[in-house]
C-alpha cells in the first residue's frame, strides 16, 4: 500500500510540485519575516551590548517623581565613586535633539541626534579621541567621525549646532574628532555633538556640576550584583541603580518595541498570507485526489481496506508537507537574509551584523503550519475518496453536481447574524464593543466563503456576459460553472487579499476626503510642524517666540503655538498631551462648547473632546491624574468640546509646558486676512523657523496634499504587503487550471478534434481564469467595501471622520488588476492546452 | 458530378512507423485507398492491424511517415494546426468509441457545437431531420450523464452529420454498446447515407457491423488484404476466417 503510494507520488510530477510549490511559498513567506525579526533584533541588541560593554552599574533619577527632575552633585558623583569596587566612574551629561547643521545650511540626517558634555577621555573607553582635543571652552565641539563626515566639517572648522534649550543654532569651533571603541565612526549611524562639560551642564541643566546620572565600572573580581548592591546602599534619594546587564535588555526592549508595531503589521501579513495558502493547498489535495479516486477505487476494489487508502493519502500529503516546509523554510531563511541586508542598509548600516538568526520558533512555526495545512487539506478529500463505492467511481468523472444547500444555509446562518453583530458592536457604546463588532465581520466573511459556490453561478454568469465573446468564451464560462466549489475555494484565496485591500481603500478614501472637507471650514492658512526625527516631548519644534515674528507679518491675523508630548499618561492611559492657549484655539478651530468653558486655562485645568470624555468616564468638574515625563499631578476637567476630525483629545494649558522636557512647541497655526500672499507669508515664515531643525512650513492645500501623500502610502504599503497573499492566489488559479486541463484532456482533444482552433483552446482557458479571477475579486470588494464602511461608520460615531466616500477609482483597477491576473495565470496552463496533441488527448486515460 | 475526383478522401501509398529502432513498430505499408462519395465504408481487421492509425492518417489526425491523403480537393498531407482546424471545421466529422460529448453543455448544445465553433449558423430543416432521424427530439435539453450509453453515441451521430462533412469517421461507434443499441446506430448510419448520401468511414472489427456497409476493406499487418462489396454478416464472417487462416500461416 505505502509503495503504491509513493510510487503514484512519484509519477504525477506536476501535480506534485504544484502542491509543494503552493507549501513553500505560504511557509516561506512566514519563516522570512520571522528570521527578519529575529535577525534585526539580535543585531539592535548588539547595539547596546557594545553601548553598554564596561557599564557594571548604573544610576538614574526614579521613573516618577512628583516635581522637580533630580539631579547628581558633582560631591554625591564624588562619593558614589568613592564606593568600594568602583573603578571608573562616568557622570551622565547628555540630551537628545542636539542637530549640527551643515555648511549650507541645511541641517544634518542621521538615524538619531545626540549632545553630550565631556571634560576628557570617557573612563568607560567606549568614546577615545581620534584626532585633535577634547573641547576646552563653551565654543569648542568634538565631533564622532559620522557627524563630521554628515556635516562635511573638519577640525578647526566652524560648525553650527542647535540646543533645544537654547533655541537658535550656535557656532562652534570643532575641536576634535572622536570614535567609537573598535575604532568606528558611530554605533548606529547617529550624530554625536561633544561640549566642553561646564557648557553642556548650563545648557542641559541651567546649572553647572549637575548630572542626570551615572555609569560606574567594577573593579575586577567585583560583580555587577555586587557593586549595584553597594552603590544602591550611597544613593541619594530619588535615584535608583541598576546592572549593566539590566539596562542592556531595558534599552534593547524598549527599541525592540519601537519595531513591535512593524513585526505586528509584518506577522499578520504573514498569516494571511498563510491562511491564503490553506486554501491553495487545500484546493490543490482536493483536485489531485479527485482525479486518483478512479485509482483509489481500484485499489479498493482489490481489497485495500478503508484505512488503508486514507492512510496513503495522508502519507502522500505528509511527505509533500514535510518537503514542502523544509523547501519553504530554506527560501524564507534566504528572503529573511535578503531582506535584512535591505533594510539594515538604509536604516542601520553601520551596526555590525550579528549574523542570521533562524530560532527554534521559526522552524517549529514552518513545519506545524506547512504540515498541519497540508494534512488538513488532504484529509478531507481523502475521506470523500474513500466512501465512494468502489464500483461509483470507476465507473468515470461526471459525478453529477453535489448539492449546495447544507452549505448555503450554513453560510447564510453565519452571515445574517454576522453582520447584525456587527452592526450591534457598531451602534451598541458598551466596553468592548468593537471586539463585537469584529466578530461579527468575521463571522459574516466566514459566511460569504461558505455562500461563494452558490454565488458563483449567477455572478460567473453575468460577468461571462461581459468577457466572453465566441463559443470558445462560452465553453470557458461552462467550463468555470461546472464545479462552483472548486471555483469558489480558488476565488475565496483572492478574495481575501482584495478584502483587506478594498477594506483599506474604503477607509483611506473616506479620510481624505472628510479631513479636506473639515480642513476647509475654518481660517487657518498655514501650518508650522515640528521635525519627525524624535518622538516629540518639548526638545523637538521652534521657540513659542518665533510666532510672535510670524504674527507680525503683513496680512497675519493670528499664529497659535501649540506643544506636544507624547512622554505622557492620562489617567493611566498613554494618551499625548496637548497644549496652547485653548481660548485662541476655539476661535480657531470653531470649537463647539459641549459642557463647562473653553477659556484660557490656568494651572491644573484641562478641557477634552466628548468621545474622550464618554469614553473614559469624565465629567466637568472630575480631577484625572497625568502625567509628563517623569512628573504627575492632578488636573480639573473644566470643559468639553466636540471632536472635529481636525482636533480632539484632551487640551491643556502653557502652564503644562513647564513639565514638559523642553520648552518647544511642536505645532503653529497661522490665520490670515483675506487677499493676503499665503506664499510669501509661507516663505517669509520659513525664513524665521530655518534655525530650527526638521521644523517645516506649508499652506493647507500643502498639508492636505502630505497628508494625502501619508494616506496613500500606507495603502500602497498594505497593497505591497498583500502582494504575497496575492501571488499566492494567482498561483492557486494557475494550479486549478492546471489541474482542471489534465482532467479534462480527453475533452480538449475533442473540441479539438471538431474543429477548435488552438487559439479557441487559449480563449478558452483565459476566460475561465479571468471568470474565477473576477469572481474573487469582486467578492473580495464586495466583503471589502462593506468592512471599509462599518469601520467608517464607526470612526464617524468617534468624531475622526465625516464622511464615507467610495474609492469607485481604486475598486475598478482592482477588478482590472483581477483580470491581469487571471489572463497571467492563464499562461502556462493554455500554453499546455494549445499544445496538447489532438490524438493523444482523445486516447488519454 | 461527374468530376474524375469523385472520391471523397484518398489515400497513396500511406506508411505510417511509429517509434525507430528496437521500437519500431510500422503500423501501415503502403496503404492505397479511395473513399467513395456517398457510400458507407468499412475498415475491418484483426486488433494491431493498423485500423485506427489508417483512420486517424485519413481524417488528418495523424501525420503520415510517406505517402499522401487528400479529403476532397484539400490535400492533408503536410497541412499546420490552422490548415486542419480549417478541414476539421469544414471537411471532417468524428464519432470516437466513447466520451464524444462536452458533460457541461446539453445534447443539443453538443450537436450543434461544431457549427458554433466554426461560427456558422445551422440550417433548421436539416437540423430537424437530423434529430428526427435519431430520435432525439425529447432528449435535447438533457446532460450527457442523464443519457443512456446509446443515446449519447446517438447524440455524437447527430453531431457528426450536423455539420454535413465531406467525410465522418467512426472508430468502432458500436464497440461500447450492447447489440440493440449498437443497430440503432448503425441502422442510423446506414441511412445517412442512403437517404442524404453522407459518405462514412467505419473503422470495426465486428463482422455484422461491417456488413451494414456498402464495402469493406480488410487490413492485415498494415496491408489491405482483401476488400467486398455489398457484405453480408456471413461473407464477412466467412472472408476474416480465411484471412485469419492465412494471417496464421504468415506467422509460421
Ligand atoms: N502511438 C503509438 N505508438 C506506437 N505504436 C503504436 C501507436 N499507435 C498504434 N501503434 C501500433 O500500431 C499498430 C496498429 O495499431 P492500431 O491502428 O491501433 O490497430 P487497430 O486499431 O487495428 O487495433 C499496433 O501494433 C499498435 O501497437
Ligand atoms: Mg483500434
Amino acid at each position: 500500500m505505502i509503495k503504491a503510494s509513493l510510487r503514484g507520488l512519484l509519477h504525477r510530477k506536476l501535480r506534485l510540485t504544484l502542491a509543494i510549490v503552493a507549501i513553500v511559498l505560504s511557509v516561506g513567506f512566514l519563516s522570512a519575516i520571522t528570521v527578519l525579526n529575529d535577525t534585526l533584533n539580535k543585531r539592535f541588541s548588539g547595539l547596546f551590548q557594545t553601548l553598554n560593554e564596561n557599564v557594571a552599574v548604573q544610576v538614574q533619577a526614579k521613573e516618577v517623581s512628583t516635581g522637580e527632575t533630580p539631579r547628581l552633585t558633582a560631591a554625591q558623583l564624588q562619593q558614589l565613586s568613592n564606593v568600594d569596587g568602583v573603578n571608573g566612574t562616568s557622570g551622565d551629561v547628555s540630551d537628545e535633539a542636539v542637530v549640527p547643521f551643515k555648511k549650507d545650511g541645511n541641517e544634518v540626517t542621521a538615524q538619531g541626534f545626540v549632545g553630550v558634555g565631556a571634560s576628557g577621555d570617557d573612563p568607560l573607553g567606549l568614546i577615545s579621541l581620534r584626532e585633535g582635543t577634547w573641547p576646552k571652552t563653551a565654543s569648542e565641539v568634538a565631533l564622532s567621525a559620522n557627524t563630521a563626515k554628515l556635516a562635511g566639517v573638519k577640525r578647526g572648522e566652524i560648525i553650527k549646532v542647535f540646543v533645544s534649550q537654547v533655541g537658535e543654532p550656535k557656532p562652534y569651533t570643532v575641536s576634535g574628532i572622536v570614535e567609537f571603541s573598535g575604532g568606528r565612526d558611530s554605533l548606529a549611524g547617529e550624530s554625536l555633538v561633544i561640549f566642553e562639560l561646564g557648557h553642556a551642564q548650563e545648557m542641559f541643566y541651567g546649572q553647572k556640576d549637575v548630572f542626570a546620572g551615572a555609569s560606574f565600572s567594577a573593579d575586577s573580581g567585583v560583580s555587577q550584583e555586587e557593586l549595584k548592591k553597594r552603590i544602591t546602599a550611597a544613593l541619594p534619594s530619588g535615584f535608583e541603580a541598576k546592572t549593566g546587564d539590566e539596562v542592556t535588555e531595558e534599552q534593547s526592549n524598549q527599541l525592540a518595541g519601537q519595531f513591535d508595531f512593524i513585526k505586528i503589521i509584518l506577522n499578520t501579513f504573514a498569516y494571511v498570507a498563510a491562511f491564503v495558502g490553506i486554501f491553495l493547498i487545500y484546493n490543490t489535495f482536493n483536485i489531485v485526489v479527485a482525479q486518483r479516486s478512479r485509482e483509489l477505487a481500484l485499489l479498493r476494489a482489490m481489497g485495500a481496506s478503508w484505512g488503508q487508502v486514507t492512510g496513503a493519502v495522508i502519507l502522500e500529503a505528509l511527505i509533500v508537507g514535510v518537503v514542502g516546509s523544509t523547501l519553504g523554510l530554506a527560501a524564507g531563511i534566504g528572503a529573511g537574509m535578503w531582506g535584512e541586508s535591505a533594510l539594515t542598509g538604509a536604516l542601520g548600516a553601520e551596526i555590525k551584523s550579528a549574523g542570521v538568526v533562524v530560532s527554534p520558533a521559526a522552524i517549529i512555526t514552518a513545519y506545524v503550519i506547512g504540515i498541519l495545512v497540508t494534512l488538513i487539506a488532504a484529509f478531507v478529500p481523502a475521506i470523500k475518496a474513500s466512501l465512494v463505492p468502489p464500483l461509483a467511481a470507476m465507473r468515470e468523472i461526471a459525478r453529477p453536481d453535489k448539492s449546495l444547500k447544507g452549505l448555503s444555509i450554513t453560510g447564510a446562518a453565519l452571515a445574517v447574524p454576522g453582520v447584525g453583530i456587527a452592526l450591534l458592536g457598531l451602534y451598541a457604546s458598551f466596553t468592548g464593543s468593537i471586539f463585537v463588532m469584529g466578530f461579527g465581520l468575521v463571522l459574516a466573511l466566514i459566511g460569504l466563503m461558505l455562500l461563494s459556490p452558490l454565488l458563483a453561478r449567477p455572478v460567473v454568469r453575468v460577468v461571462g456576459m461581459a468577457v466572453a465573446w465566441g463559443q470558445a468564451g462560452k465553453l470557458g464560462v461552462r467550463n468555470s460553472l461546472r464545479n462552483p466549489r472548486r471555483t469558489a475555494v480558488t476565488a475565496i484565496a483572492l478574495m481575501i487579499g482584495v478584502t483587506l485591500i478594498g477594506a483599506a481603500a474604503t477607509v483611506v478614501s473616506s479620510f481624505k476626503h472628510s479631513l479636506q472637507a473639515d480642513i476647509g471650514k475654518y481660517d487657518v492658512a498655514i501650518m508650522i510642524v515640528g521635525p519627525n526625527y524624535a518622538p516629540p516631548n518639548g526638545k523637538t519644534g521652534f521657540e513659542a517666540s518665533a510666532l510672535d515674528k510670524v504674527e507680525a507679518l503683513p496680512g497675519v491675523t493670528g499664529a497659535e503655538p501649540w506643544w506636544l508630548t507624547i512622554e505622557s499618561s492620562i489617567a493611566g492611559q498613554p494618551i499625548p498631551v496637548v497644549a496652547t492657549d485653548v481660548a485662541a484655539a476655539q476661535k480657531m478651530w470653531k470649537l463647539e462648547t459641549v459642557g463647562g468653558a473653553l477659556r484660557t486655562l490656568s494651572a491644573g485645568e484641562f478641557v477634552s473632546d466628548h468621545n474622550t470624555a464618554k469614553s473614559l468616564n469624565w465629567k466637568v468638574g472630575d480631577s484625572v491624574k497625568v502625567r509628563v515625563g517623569t512628573t504627575e499631578r492632578d488636573y480639573k476637567l473644566v470643559g468639553i468640546y466636540k471632536a472635529t476630525p481636525s482636533v480632539s483629545g484632551p487640551v491643556f494649558g502653557l502652564p503644562a509646558v513647564d513639565d514638559f522636557e523642553g520648552k518647544l512647541a511642536y505645532q503653529g497655526f497661522v490665520t490670515v486676512a483675506p487677499g493676503t500672499d499665503v506664499a510669501a507669508t509661507v516663505a517669509a515664515t520659513e525664513k524665521i523657523m530655518a534655525g530650527y531643525p526638521g521644523v517645516t512650513v506649508g499652506d493647507m492645500s500643502t498639508f492636505l496634499k502630505q497628508f494625502n501623500q501619508i494616506f496613500d502610502f500606507l495603502l500602497l504599503a498594505v497593497t505591497i504587503l498583500l502582494g504575497m497573499a496575492l501571488l499566492i492566489a494567482v498561483l492557486g488559479i494557475l494550479n486549478t487550471l492546471l489541474l482542471s486541463i489534465v482532467e479534462r484532456t480527453r475533452e480538449m482533444g475533442l473540441v479539438r478534434a471538431i474543429g477548435l482552433s488552438r487559439g479557441g483552446v487559449v480563449r478558452m482557458i483565459g476566460v475561465e481564469s479571468i471568470l474565477i479571477s473576477v469572481f474573487g475579486a469582486l467578492l473580495g470588494l464586495a466583503a471589502g467595501v462593506g468592512i471599509g464602511v462599518l469601520l467608517c461608520q464607526a470612526l464617524i460615531e468617534g468624531d475622526f471622520l465625516t464622511e464615507i466616500v467610495l474609492p469607485w477609482g481604486n475598486l475598478a483597477a482592482y477588478v482590472g488588476a483581477a483580470m491581469f491576473f487571471g489572463i497571467v495565470a492563464a499562461i502556462i496552463p493554455a500554453w499546455r492546452a494549445a499544445k496538447l496533441d489532438v490524438l493523444e488527448a482523445i486516447a488519454y486515460e | 458530378m461527374s468530376s474524375p475526383i469523385s472520391a471523397a478522401a484518398r489515400a497513396a501509398d500511406v506508411w505510417k512507423v511509429y517509434g525507430s529502432g528496437e521500437a519500431q513498430v510500422i503500423a501501415l505499408r503502403g496503404v492505397s485507398l479511395e473513399i467513395e462519395r456517398g457510400k458507407f465504408t468499412a475498415i475491418m481487421g484483426p486488433s494491431g492491424s493498423g485500423k485506427s492509425t489508417l483512420m486517424h492518417c485519413l481524417a488528418g489526425l495523424d501525420s503520415v511517415t510517406r505517402g499522401q491523403v487528400i479529403i476532397g480537393d484539400t490535400v492533408v498531407t503536410g497541412l499546420g494546426d490552422s490548415g486542419l482546424t480549417k478541414l476539421r471545421r469544414e471537411k471532417v466529422g468524428f464519432i470516437f468509441q466513447q466520451f464524444n460529448l462536452l458533460p457541461t453543455l446539453t445534447a443539443e448544445e453538443n450537436i450543434l457545437l461544431p457549427l458554433a465553433i466554426a461560427g456558422r449558423k445551422p440550417d433548421q430543416e436539416w437540423y430537424q431531420t437530423v434529430i428526427q432521424t435519431v430520435g432525439l427530439s425529447d432528449r435535447l435539453k438533457h446532460r450527457p450523464t442523464e443519457l443512456s450509453g446509446g443515446q449519447q453515441q446517438r447524440v455524437a451521430c447527430a453531431r457528426a452529420l450536423a455539420a454535413r462533412p465531406e467525410v465522418i469517421f467512426a472508430d468502432e461507434p458500436t464497440g461500447n454498446l450492447d447489440s440493440r443499441s449498437g443497430a440503432d446506430i448503425l441502422n442510423f448510419l446506414r441511412r445517412s447515407v442512403t437517404e442524404y448520401g453522407q459518405t462514412i468511414v467505419m473503422v470495426t472489427h465486428d463482422a455484422n457491423a461491417a456488413s451494414y456497409a456498402d464495402r469493406v476493406v480488410f487490413l492485415a499487418d498494415g496491408q489491405i488484404v482483401d476488400e467486398l462489396t455489398d457484405p453480408s454478416a456471413d461473407a464477412v464472417l466467412d472472408r476474416i476466417k480465411r484471412l485469419d487462416l492465412s494471417v496464421q500461416a504468415a506467422a509460421e
